[in-house]
């Protein structure tokens, strides 16, 4: 299966979840699919994960969906721990395997070999692990998931290749202000600090 | 670190705003690791590796929170592309307590080294920072570290010495 195919087919399923991407293909594919305020495109590899723990934290009555890659993953597994033991039930997190480092050009990652990432997070303490192997499967994953309300790990075997989609054009400040102005909007919530003025102290001397 | 500093710290903390902490702890910051997790005014997240913290203190700012990340220098030296690409680049602020190993004194060859090194990377990184070791100097250095965060949207750092730690 394609890792657009999959964003594709759980997009309409969206409504206010909250969305933490990687730096690689992904992050174009989700801004075609579903372009959304409530998207953020981390300009990272390895932290998305731990992000997407950061805001489901912060706003436990919102879902947080989380788009990684294997090669992202494999440079922070230590956060599959820290995640399981935290338990967010507002979390999924989704790993799109294509056993390579497709922005790199290519070459195998770990789970080319051995490596089997879904079990890897059901011994970090995930409860909820799969493993899907088409689109389906997947879509049917992540429908069970946002219906159990509770953490869970979606892994998704594809194939690489990148889909046919312009390069989102978000700026990653912009998208850092444009993101936490949603979040203080539907929050009402102030995240933003302002100096206060000071042209009252002149006239009230 | 003596539990009255810990306390102080955790109080600090409190009083400037900061309801979110990661750590990564160590045996000079056990105590203060300890007082975080008892305390319910705020979320403490430990975490197995310090850019993690990071990741999820950034996390946690966009959310809403305003988090804190404690840990030793060595921690601080690893997470520097975390630093540069999650919060300088986009603009989070997180406020960093680092526990300062190495300096005059050191015994430990590699904590010497961690020590020299980690003022020039702050200044690299263009991270604002001072040096906190009394008692009596950590509550206003918390709170100023915390406002310019906030202001500058960048996170700033405050280097526990030993004074703070022993």
């Amino acid at each position: 299966m394609k890792r657009f195919d999959c964003l594709k087919a759980i997009a309409p399923h969206f409504q206010d979840e909250l969305v933490v991407t990687n730096l690689g293909g992904v992050r174009h594919e989700w801004y075609a699919a579903r372009p959304h305020p409530g998207n953020y495109h981390l300009q990272n590899l390895g932290l998305t994960s731990s992000v997407g723990l950061g805001l489901a934290l912060a706003l436990p009555h919102r879902n947080v969906v989380v788009f990684d890659g294997d090669g992202s993953l494999l440079l922070n597994l230590g956060s599959l721990a820290t995640i399981a033991n935290q338990h967010p039930r507002n979390f999924i997190y989704i790993v799109f395997d294509n056993s390579c480092y497709e922005s790199s050009r290519g070459a195998p990652t770990a789970t080319a070999g051995l490596t089997d990432l879904a079990a890897i997070a059901r011994g970090a303490g995930f409860a909820n692990a799969i493993s899907t192997q088409n689109v389906e499967e997947f879509e049917a994953g992540f429908l069970q998931a946002l219906k159990n309300s509770d953490l869970h790990f979606i892994l998704a075997k594809v194939e690489p290749g990148a889909g046919k989609v312009p390069p989102a054009p978000l700026d990653s400040v912009e998208n850092k202000y444009s993101f936490v102005r949603y979040i203080e909007k539907t929050e009402k919530i102030e995240i933003l600090v302002s100096p206060p003025s000071r042209a009252s102290e002149i006239q009230e001397k | 670190m003596q539990p009255k500093i810990a306390i102080e710290i955790v109080n600090s903390l409190k009083e400037a705003g900061i309801d979110f902490v990661a750590t990564l702890t160590e045996a000079n910051l056990h105590n203060l690791v300890m007082a975080l997790e008892k305390d319910p005014a705020i979320h403490h997240v430990p975490v197995t590796r310090e850019e993690e913290g990071v990741g999820i203190c950034a996390g946690a700012y966009l959310g809403g929170k305003r988090p804190a990340i404690v840990m030793m220098n060595a921690g601080f030296l690893l997470s520097s592309n975390a630093l540069a690409t999650v919060c300088i680049q986009p603009g989070i602020p997180i406020l960093m307590l680092i526990g300062h190993s190495g300096g005059m004194g050191e015994e430990n060859p590699s904590h010497a080294t961690i020590g020299m090194l980690t003022e020039p990377v702050l200044q690299a990184l263009q991270i604002m920072y001072e040096r906190v070791g009394h008692v009596e100097e950590i509550r206003p250095a918390i709170q100023e570290a915390q406002t310019l965060a906030r202001s500058s949207r960048r996170p700033t750092a405050l280097l526990l010495v030993k004074e703070a730690l022993r």
